[in-house]
């Protein structure tokens, strides 16, 4: 009595339902994971697919005439007689010659606003460089306005009732004409890796939000590799088990999941407001960042220490080196595959971190590229965020591309911590 | 020598492999291949699971080569030998524990009432819960004592209702000898008993399902003599009901609870007998030497 | 010199007297290295240290003090009407010196005495930089002239030298509790002061916020627009939605790599996951705000309810997916430290994989994956730029996810970007916003990372 009798009947009359479920427990779990892929995949469909485009610009090409009298009258040559000519008024006197037919100034206001707004100082820097040209009448290729741009690329809808678009038809009209007469060309956009930001789409560039973004991260990392390293090694090496140590440790812990924006909140209350440091700079946002790195890169770092075998330090003590010349000469160096790989993948994190900086006042408009660390100056995804708040279409396609370069270089760094880890990667 | 595997393309395969890997042993260790056929009586009158020509691969590695034995109904069957020389391996077949294991291969024929447990009608399910097993570390759940026992009977649906299961899990801890031990602690974890008692708790798990054959491998070996002693007097009772096969390291252990035993060695299976005979006088150099303590 | 000219110099001046008391060492024992204490390098780095050291704790010292001895010199020089202005006033007259001294364009017409007092800026600043070069350099030389003559045959000189890095390691090691220290006094005296001016119970209980209401004087603290519990709402809503994401999908691929799938597909799926933890949380907020949030408006809208385009669904369904590798590599670890003789086990007895998996290893991982989706859940509550940029700043009351709702962090963000006085409540109310932030997501953290340990240590 007690134990189950016809076990196996029992059983097998019960298999097909078991299996059912099993199988599909499995779907769950099959479906979790392209649910994940799927997410994914819309994430970088949608980026690479409104972004693609940013690397190109349409160009217009004017024939413009570049009258003496009116650049410099007195053939002095002199640069800061050129500087002061009304360039604006001899690109919009090329546009007028092409198109003679356009007369009311509403019309008029509407054909300037083909070209980029910055064509007049392309064409000021292009007679300051060549002053034997005036006088003559050159064919000068500049920037289309981001509208004509994107309805090049597609992107307005020429069928839908002229009211509902930005661009209108007789715009467009002008557009196709000088589309027939192959005055408009599709080039790529150097502009976007050249320049800083702009309020105009087609004049605005990254160059300025990398330069910070790398004087950040230089910042970061001067600060934050060592720092981290030393206190990884004194954690590990030296530290005596005890009160002090704990509360260190947990301190490190938590840090690693405090919300990011606390660290701005933190740099702004001490670095700004109490130490006095200038607003928006460089040095700033690196320091922000390294407090907030730090917990990554002394976490891998003591990970790196403790895979090297005890059997070392023992070796080293065992010859008379003194700790400290163990710790340095021996257990560093091995370990120090390991804690690279733990800084790259700190500084990839401090390189996509927006939101503390935005505390500390990089997200202001900076046309210049900044010369050094306490020039005020964006990052990489403030310049995205500041971008995707920007209601032009055109800064869409902007935004979408600079977040594909952003996340080239964070592919790149990752690939390179994997690269590291798959090349040093030691079993003892 | 009949291969009783379904599909053709399997047995072809696995054939080819299995000439392959027994030349290159054959060859390697060629001076002692005759002196491996197994000797002793691997037949019983009474058999509950006959294997015959049984192969097993991990990768390249022949962890088993031929090996021919009957496990015969309600006997205790010990298997010994040095470490690595398959005994476990052989174990962990006759319930196919091995499938989770990557790249492990199995060929041959073991038969269960007419049916080859790694043919393919064969359901694994089905076939872990008429053949138990228990573990050589004790390993109970993260639940408590009651629920332990309850596990397998819950899963396979073996009870309609609460005092059916409440029935089996007493019964079990009865023939398990923990009863007494524990019938004031059910609902406390079962991982805080004594080394001991998780085992007799993880035999009472295997026995609640009812199998008919238990497989052990190295019970004891995880435990101090006095619960030692306790499972080897419980394997003894339980015999009344079960077919139970033994992997064990001790030969005294084989030669307290066991009515056969059979000799394992490099992946052969050298000698079988009855447990008097195989400990007092061995047919083979190689059992006698590793009884007498020469190796091993 | 400036302060970068000035390292430098430190630096060279570093490297010479290295040089110098290696040379010096050899000197006193006539070139016999092997009768002095320590290797000649080691004196070489005493002396170094000595030079530096001093030298760099002085300009460091300097330049923190440099700012505040100024401004106080210079605002003594002012007429006595302009110095008798409110703190917060006089404040905003430095500021526009400081921008005149640094050659920005002030707003307001140049005053004369404002001229003057840039230029005595100026110059304070000139001889502040001159006395510092002087002072520097004579450190540098009087100590390493002290190094240099200290050094003996049996002087220890490695062993000062490890003091000195022993106390760098420990300073460096002591930065995570004064980095915590000064999260919570730069929160925490902001917000004191903030709830000065609003009850702390209006702000913790209040049902309205509308922070804009009290930027005129006359109104702080009166009109009780602090009220943040729709700001908690929101939050919690958001991070609901995301934890309703992440934590099934999060949990079930973990449970599918590491139990059922093969090699091939978890070196491929595994790092494809991952991918979505290193992807910028802004490139997320662009996605919600420029893909989800139309999508949904548009599918939902079309059912003929209304969705707002700044859904708490959008964005918290975007956050879930940039948490789901969070969960899911949370998951992972607990999963695979319950030891295989559970798996072994339960197997053993004839259970199928799924039902070793849900009444066997779920059981058991089960206070890790709580830890694990409590850290999630922290996170979610800190995140910022995907609620930033797909959230909307209106702080509506609501359960519904298809409203708009706001949370802490966008309205931490809204409050304190731009030019804002300091010392308004609107700011500090940013502050207590922000201390309670981080007194959550602490005791979030420490339960979980708690909870995690315990499970560890239970099977180690």
């Amino acid at each position: 009595m007690g134990l189950p009798k016809y076990t196996t009947d029992i059983v097998r009359a019960g298999l097909e339902k078991r299996y059912k479920r099993e199988a599909h427990f499995r779907r769950l779990g099959v479906a979790a994971i392209v649910a994940g892929l799927i997410f994914l995949s819309i994430l970088f469909v949608s980026i690479i697919g409104n972004g693609y485009t940013a690397f190109w610009q349409t160009f217009i090409q004017l024939e413009v005439h570049l009258d003496a009298s009116e650049i410099d009258p007195e053939g002095t040559r002199e640069q800061n007689v050129l500087a002061a000519a009304n360039y604006g008024g001899l690109v919009k006197q090329s546009l007028r010659d092409m198109f003679p037919e356009v007369e009311s100034r509403r019309d008029k206001r509407k054909l300037y606003s083909t070209v980029s707004s910055g064509a007049s100082y392309m064409l000021e820097d292009y007679v300051k460089a060549n002053p034997e040209q005036i006088g003559n009448t050159i064919q000068f290729w500049v920037p289309a306005d981001d509208d004509i741009d994107m309805l090049m690329k597609g992107h307005f809808d020429r069928d839908k009732p002229e009211s509902e678009r930005r661009i209108k038809d007789d715009q467009i009209a002008w557009v196709d004409k000088l589309v027939a007469e192959g005055r408009v060309e599709s080039r790529f956009n150097t502009i976007f890796f050249t320049a800083g930001d702009s309020r105009d789409p087609e004049l605005a560039g990254i160059w300025g939000a990398a330069t910070g973004s790398f004087l950040t991260l230089i910042v970061t990392l001067l600060l934050a590799f060592p720092l981290g390293v030393a206190t990884a090694v004194y954690l590990e090496e030296f530290a005596p088990q005890n009160k002090w140590t704990d509360l260190i440790e947990v301190n490190i812990n938590n840090l690693a999941a405090v919300p990011s924006i606390v660290f701005g909140l933190l740099g702004l209350a001490v670095f700004i407001n109490f130490i006095g440091m200038p607003r928006s700079a460089p040095l700033v946002g690196g320091l922000v960042l390294t407090l907030m790195t730090l917990p990554t890169i002394i976490i891998a770092s003591r990970a790196a220490l403790k895979s090297v075998p005890p059997s070392i330090r023992e070796a080293a003590l065992g010859v008379g080196a003194s700790k400290m010349q163990m710790v340095f000469h021996h257990v560093l160096p091995l370990a120090m595959p390991g804690m690279l790989t733990g800084t790259i993948i700190g500084m990839a994190q401090a390189l996509g971190e927006s939101a503390p900086l935005l505390m500390i006042g990089m997200v202001a408009f900076i046309v210049d590229v900044p010369g050094g660390v306490m020039d005020p100056s964006t990052v990489l995804p403030v310049q995205i965020y500041l971008w995707a708040d920007s209601p032009e279409r055109a800064f869409v396609e902007r935004t979408s591309g600079a977040i594909m370069v952003l996340l080239a270089f964070l592919i790149t760094m990752n690939a390179l911590a994997v690269f590291l880890r798959k090349k040093f990667e030691r079993r003892w | 020598m009949t291969f009783q595997i379904d599909s053709g393309i399997d047995l072809a395969g696995q054939e080819v492999g299995a000439v392959n890997s027994a030349d290159t042993v054959a060859k390697s260790d060629k001076v002692n291949r005759d002196d491996r056929k197994t000797v002793g009586e691997i037949n019983h009158p009474d058999p509950r699971m006959t294997c015959r020509d049984v192969n097993v691969w991990y990768g390249d590695k022949h962890a088993i080569i031929d090996v021919n034995l009957d496990i015969g109904k309600n006997e205790v069957i010990a298997m010994i030998g040095p470490s690595g020389c398959g005994k476990s391996t052989f174990l962990r077949c006759l319930n196919r524990m091995n499938d989770t294991i990557d790249g492990c291969r199995v060929t041959g024929e073991m038969m269960m009432d007419g049916n080859n447990i790694y043919g393919k009608g064969m359901d694994v399910v089905l076939l872990r819960a008429q053949v138990g097993m228990v573990f050589q570390k004790p390993n109970p759940f993260p639940k408590s004592i009651f629920e332990n026992v309850a596990y397998g009977p819950r899963i396979h649906g073996l009870a309609a209702n609460k005092t059916d299961i409440e029935e089996i899990v007493v019964t079990s801890l009865q023939r398990a000898g923990l009863w007494d031990e524990v019938k004031d602690y059910l609902e406390e974890p079962g991982t805080g008993l004594s080394g001991g008692q998780q085992q007799r708790l993880c035999i009472a798990r295997a026995i609640a399902v009812n199998p008919e054959v238990v497989l052990m491998d190295e019970p004891c070996s995880a435990l101090d003599p006095i619960a030692t002693a306790k499972i080897e007097e419980l394997i003894d009772e339980l015999r009344e009901h079960y077919t139970i096969a033994i992997v064990t390291h001790s030969m005294q252990q084989a030669a307290r609870v066991s009515q056969r035993t059979a000799y394992f060695h490099l992946g052969d299976l050298i000698e079988v007998g009855s447990t008097d005979q195989v400990f007092t006088n061995p047919k083979h150099q190689l059992t006698e030497d590793y009884i007498t303590g020469r190796f091993g | 010199m400036s302060a970068t000219a000035l390292l430098f110099t430190l630096a060279l001046l570093g490297v010479f007297s290295y040089w110098l008391g290696r040379k010096r060492s050899f000197a006193v024992v006539d070139g016999q290295a092997w009768k002095l204490h320590s290797l000649p390098s080691y004196y070489g780095f005493y002396t170094a240290i000595w030079c530096g050291v001093p030298a760099l704790l002085i300009t460091g010292l300097w330049l923190f003090f440099e700012d505040l001895i100024i401004t106080h010199l210079v605002v003594g020089q002012l007429p006595a009407d302009v110095q008798s202005l409110s703190p917060s006033r006089l404040n905003l007259v430095v500021n526009d010196i400081r921008n005149m001294v640094s050659g920005n364009i002030v707003s307001v017409d140049v005053d004369p005495t404002m001229q003057a007092a840039a230029d005595h800026y100026i110059q304070l600043q000139d001889i502040s930089k001159a006395a510092l070069t002087v002072l520097v350099l004579i450190m540098v030389i009087m100590g390493g002239l002290y190094a240099l003559r200290s050094i003996r045959k049996d002087k220890q000189a490695r062993n000062a030298v490890e003091r000195v890095v022993k106390v760098f390691l420990i300073a460096s090691s002591t930065i995570a509790i004064f980095t915590t220290v000064g999260i919570v006094f730069s929160v925490l005296f902001e917000a004191i002061r903030f709830f000065e001016t609003v009850p702390i119970t209006s702000f913790l209980f209040g049902l309205e916020w509308s922070p804009q209401m009290a930027i005129r004087e006359d109104q702080v603290g009166s009109s009780g627009a602090f009220g943040a519990v729709p700001l908690f709402a929101g939050t919690m809503l958001i991070s609901f939605i995301a934890m309703v994401v992440a934590v099934p999908i999060g949990l079930m691929s973990a449970i599918y790599l590491s139990e059922y799938a093969n090699k091939k597909v978890r070196a491929v799926a595994k790092p494809l996951l991952e991918i979505l933890a290193g992807i910028p949380t802004v490139v997320y907020g662009f996605f919600a705000a420029l893909t989800v949030a139309p999508f949904i408006r548009d599918t939902i809208g079309s059912t003929g309810l209304d969705v707002s385009s700044e859904s708490a669904l959008a964005a918290g369904l975007v956050m879930g997916i940039m948490i789901i590798p969070f969960v899911s590599s949370l998951s992972d670890d607990v999963i695979n430290a319950v030891p295989q003789a559970m798996r072994d086990g339960s197997e053993g007895l004839g259970a199928t994989k799924s039902e070793t998996i849900k009444k066997v290893i779920i059981p058991a991982a089960l206070p890790g994956i709580v830890g694990g989706i409590l850290l999630a859940v922290s996170r979610a509550i800190g995140e910022t730029m995907i609620v930033v940029m797909a959230a909307g700043l209106s702080a509506n009351l609501t359960a519904n996810p298809l409203e708009a709702v706001t949370t802490v962090t966008v309205q931490i963000v809204t409050l304190l970007v731009g030019d804002q006085e300091f010392d308004s409540p609107k700011t500090l109310a940013a502050f207590a916003l922000g201390l309670l932030l981080f007194v959550v997501t602490l005791i979030l953290n420490i339960i979980a990372l708690h909870v995690v340990r315990k499970y560890r240590e239970q099977y180690e």
